[in-house]
């Protein structure tokens, strides 16, 4: 496999010794304000900061997923870790596949329930075939209708019916060998300093098919992840509540003195449930055991990934102008209940975050006190999200000429058709993280000290302080003066100076091989005197001259794309922006956050890129460009604390 | 599934397959096949009498078998089978080992999908733990570093300086300047390098960074540009997606091959999944060495003469 990926792959294998970030250097002219108390000789020598964000995927599914494996998915972990690797590899379409650039990490997250199940019913395991459910998925699938199988798959398992003789669980031979396939292709492909692959799994909770999913992700090697078995949500020996799950974390800390997080996601399929003010499955409001059981667990949310955008929706944001972006908001995961208007508020990151204000100015804990990354929970063992090289959220949506008019699911009894169109090509993970270790990469997602991206690798800086100036900017190196004066991304502001409103930094580097970057904003969210809670998003840097216009808004970038060649040019945007921003409406005594958006010029879609190379005409409606982003982790304010 | 049941592999009794190891010399004695051919021609004219009252053949249920049997019981219950229990699992054992015989003898496993390929798994599987039972030793790990450098040899390492300009801030008298900054650094009294360039949130300089950290933070092309630089001196401008550089490189290091040591884990993974692939690729071309492969029809003409083409070819 490495022999046919050439000089890359080698390069990369000689890399694992150097660690990237060691090798960028600071000017050695400019002592660092964060080791100025005690200044060594070697400019290098104090520094604790990253100086470059690693990018990987904390959601990838494989063949081990029985959906996935359903859909037609032949690769498997091994596979996935040498292609997000760099290398190439044969997708399961049987195409070559590879990535513009090698990923910093990934996490192999297959569902704990069935773990394994899929290879098995593959290869035609007879207890599986005795059951008839059993033998008609098989049939399916081998009659080339995986797909069908996969939707009756997740369709069963969303309610409940799957049949017993199919349940994989925990404990048994079938189970604990597949957890232990993961795990060791997790060791094979692990180099410290070169490539982190991170143990984990999706618990996937998904009563009446409303999604409450979420990561876990080990900051363990094998030999403590192999202690104890994934928690699963099938009864009786998982559950489908997240306080259980939280319990499972806490009694693998205890017994193997390891360390793991949850991510939840695609709160936009959670009809309303994702960020709950009553829990739905004991109908009582969210107490302070919920809130602080949540925020210890679930410092992330996923906030962009495959099936949708989840930062925030046009009905909660009408004043937001990008908020109409990747859109899925028909239903939940099965689309077996259609969406209704008042479910918005509490599935979107957001409003969750304002809501997570409040819940902490009552319980004394907020429960929503998250920071952000994206993924791409993808299902066909490959990372691939880039617009020009997307590989499609499961193996049926691997680039072909029909898969741009294909629908993805199509439920008669509540309407709800989606198209394989309306499946983004988004996102990534970006971890400041100081070293590319499995230790490093999970401590800066503790801290919070992430962005989410929609498939570009722009670099993005984010400082809160006090003290911030437009000098502080003309450095040649923001980090020293953001980490020296102030707190980074996920970090907290405290008890503000007399007469003082906080102040911020912002940078953004466009990816180097990507398009410019239209403007910086800073979405708000605070408290009022009154307990009710607010949004605004400011325009803080942008490209060119545009003047700000009466509604207070930065005009349109405009676009340069060429939907039928499917190209762009970089003669609008910027390459760099960066700022220093003060918050004009400060009141000490609100609660806030505060987090930075960062948008590029219009580019193609992933599906301008299929009509121009497969030379086929898209469904009215197919939206061909894209305005790609970033979010960071917000900095909160506390009043008081 | 329950997790004691026996695993579905164990079709074949242990006994068994070790008397036909033993048997297979006989299977090549001259007299056999004359035997064989006997009792065949015997049978034949049996069957075209219609008589039904063969001998029965024999079925040895072996005690080790049933002790099996038992301890598959005793797994799933936790407590030994009864006698009668005990009587129940041997008969239905019996009931399988016929219908399994008889099946075997109808050809029902032969347009079976599911069996054939759990069949060819199986024996897919067989290569794989043969692998994996074999510790590697440091000596094969360093013959295959030896013979696959090209895979483990680190890349080349640069330490380099570099000046930024911003074409988003001069426009297009971008070139210009580079030309003219240029010159200045190149003087006899350079410019100190905080007063020129333009600030930027890329590093102004990279100590040993491989070419693929410096594709990361500048892109491909400037990490190729870079690496060719010349040493101990100012140089460019080299364009990037952000605007232009001028460089002026410290040192480049080829990159070297580091010991076995350093990345055994490595090289036994790649070595590992060599392992795996030449012995199933092993298995298939002796198991295919058995048979003569014709393939019927339009396809196989089409093949047959790409093969005569190609050996042709070969003899040019």
């Amino acid at each position: 496999m490495i022999t046919k990926t050439g000089l890359r792959a080698g390069m990369a294998l000689g890399a694992m010794l150097t660690l990237p970030m060691a090798a960028i250097a600071q000017p050695a002219n400019e002592a660092a304000p964060a080791a100025a108390a005690k200044a060594t000789y070697s400019p290098y020598a104090a520094r604790k900061y990253p100086m470059r964000p690693l990018f990987g995927d904390t959601h990838l599914h494989t063949s081990a997923s029985a959906d996935a494996g359903a859909f037609g998915t032949m690769l498997g972990p091994r596979e996935a870790y040498q292609f997000a690797r760099g290398e190439e590899v044969m997708a399961s379409g049987k195409q070559p596949a590879r990535l513009s650039r090698p990923l910093d990490f990934l996490v192999v997250a297959d569902h704990s329930d069935q773990m394994g199940f899929f290879p098995d019913l593959q290869a035609g395991k007879p207890e599986l075939l005795a059951d008839p459910t059993g033998k008609k998925w098989y049939d399916l699938i081998k009659s080339g209708q995986g797909a069908v199988a996969a939707m009756e798959i997740i369709g069963s398992f969303s309610q409940g019916t799957i049949p017993k003789a199919l349940v994989y669980a925990p404990g048994t031979p079938a189970y604990q060998s597949a957890w232990r396939n993961m795990i060791n292709a997790a060791e094979e492909y692990n180099e410290p300093g070169r490539f982190t692959a991170l143990i984990g799994y999706e618990w996937t909770s998904n009563t009446g098919g409303n999604n409450l999913h979420r990561n876990v992700i080990y900051r363990d090697n094998g030999d403590k992840a192999i202690q104890s078995e994934p928690f699963v949500t099938m009864k009786p020996w998982g559950s489908d509540d997240p306080r259980e799950l939280w319990k499972w974390m806490t009694a693998y800390e205890l017994k193997t003195g390891g360390k793991v997080l949850a991510i939840a996601h695609n709160g936009n399929l959670s009809n309303g449930r994702m960020f709950p003010i009553i829990e739905s499955f004991s109908g009582k409001p969210v107490d302070k055991d919920y809130a602080e059981q949540r925020a210890k667990w679930e410092p992330l949310y996923e906030v962009t990934q495959t099936k949708g955008d989840g930062e925030t929706h046009p009905v909660l944001s009408p004043n937001d102008e990008f908020a109409n972006f990747e859109r899925w908001d028909f239903g939940n995961l099965d689309a077996s209940s259609p969406k209704k208007k008042d479910m918005l508020e509490f599935e979107y990151a957001r409003s969750a975050l304002a809501k997570g204000l409040k819940f902490e100015s009552e319980l004394g804990t907020n429960p929503y006190k998250f920071g952000m990354i994206g993924s791409t929970d993808s299902h066909t063992g490959l990372a691939a999200v880039e617009e020009d090289n997307f590989f499609g959220k499961t193996a049926p949506q691997e680039p072909s000429p029909e898969r741009m008019t294909a629908t993805f699911m199509n439920n008669p009894k509540t309407g709800i058709k989606i198209m394989d169109w309306q499946v983004g090509s988004s996102g990534y993970a970006a971890v400041w993280a100081n070293e590319n270790t499995r230790a490093s990469i999970w401590d800066a997602m503790q801290r919070r000290e992430t962005y989410a991206t929609t498939g570009p690798r722009m670099v993005v800086r984010f400082f809160g302080g006090w003290d911030f100036s437009k000098s502080d900017i003309q450095t040649r190196d923001l980090a020293a003066v953001g980490y020296g004066k102030g707190v980074p991304m996920g970090g907290d502001l405290r008890a503000a100076p007399a007469g003082k409103s906080p102040s911020f930094i912002v940078a953004a580097l466009k990816d180097p091989i990507g398009a410019n970057l239209d403007r910086v904003q800073i979405v708000k969210g605070w408290l009022d005197a009154a307990g009710k809670t607010h949004e605004q998003v400011y325009d803080v840097v942008w490209s060119g001259d545009r003047k700000v216009g009466k509604d207070g808004k930065v005009p349109t970038v405009g676009s340069t794309v060429d939907v039928a060649n499917a190209t762009w040019t970089n003669t609008i945007g910027a390459s760099e922006l960066v700022s220093v921003w003060h918050d004009p409406k400060f009141d000490p005594r609100q609660r806030a956050f505060y987090y930075v958006r960062v948008l590029e010029i219009p580019t193609p879609r992933w599906t301008a890129y299929d009509a121009k190379r497969f030379g086929n005409t898209p469904l009215p409606g197919t939206a061909m460009t894209i305005t790609e982003r970033a979010y960071t982790s917000p900095i909160w304010y506390t009043s008081g604390g | 599934m329950t997790p004691t049941e026996p695993a579905p592999a164990d079709l074949t009794d242990p006994d068994a397959a070790a008397g036909a190891s033993r048997g297979r010399r006989w299977l090549r004695e001259p007299l056999l096949h004359f035997l064989l051919i006997g009792v065949a021609l015997f049978m034949f004219y049996r069957a075209l009498n219609g008589a039904g009252d063969e001998a029965p053949r024999s079925m040895v249920i072996s005690e080790s078998r049933v002790d099996a049997l038992a301890e598959n019981f005793a797994r799933t219950w936790l407590r030994p089978p009864t006698a009668e229990e005990l009587r129940g699992l041997v008969d239905d054992y019996v009931a399988e080992e016929v219908y399994y015989r008889e099946a075997i003898a109808m050809g029902l496993d032969r347009d079976d999908t599911v069996i054939r390929r759990r069949l060819r798994q199986k024996m897919e599987f067989v290569t794989d733990d043969v692998n994996s039972a074999v510790p590697v030793t440091d000596a094969q790990l360093q013959a295959y570093l030896d013979t696959h450098r090209e895979q483990f040899v680190g890349p080349g390492k640069v330490t380099f300086e570099q000046v930024f300009l911003s074409r988003d801030k001069r426009g297009d008298g971008v070139e210009r300047d580079a030309t003219q900054l240029l010159e200045r650094l190149a003087s006899p009294s350079p410019p100190s390098l905080l007063d020129v360039g333009d600030a930027t949130l890329l590093p102004g300089s990279m100590r040993d960074a491989t070419p693929a950290d410096v594709d990361n933070t500048f892109g491909a092309e400037f990490a190729e540009a870079v690496m060719k630089a010349p040493a101990g001196q100012w140089s460019g401008p080299i364009v990037s997606g952000y605007g232009l550089h001028l460089v002026r490189v410290e040192k480049i290091e080829p990159g070297a091959l580091p010991g076995l040591a350093a990345i055994r884990p490595a090289v036994e993974r790649e070595w590992q999944a060599q392992q795996r692939r030449q012995a199933k690729e092993a298995l298939l071309e002796q198991l295919l060495s058995k048979y003569d492969v014709k393939i019927e029809g339009p396809l196989g003409d089409a093949m047959r003469a790409a093969a005569t083409a190609g050996a042709a070819e070969g003899k040019r």
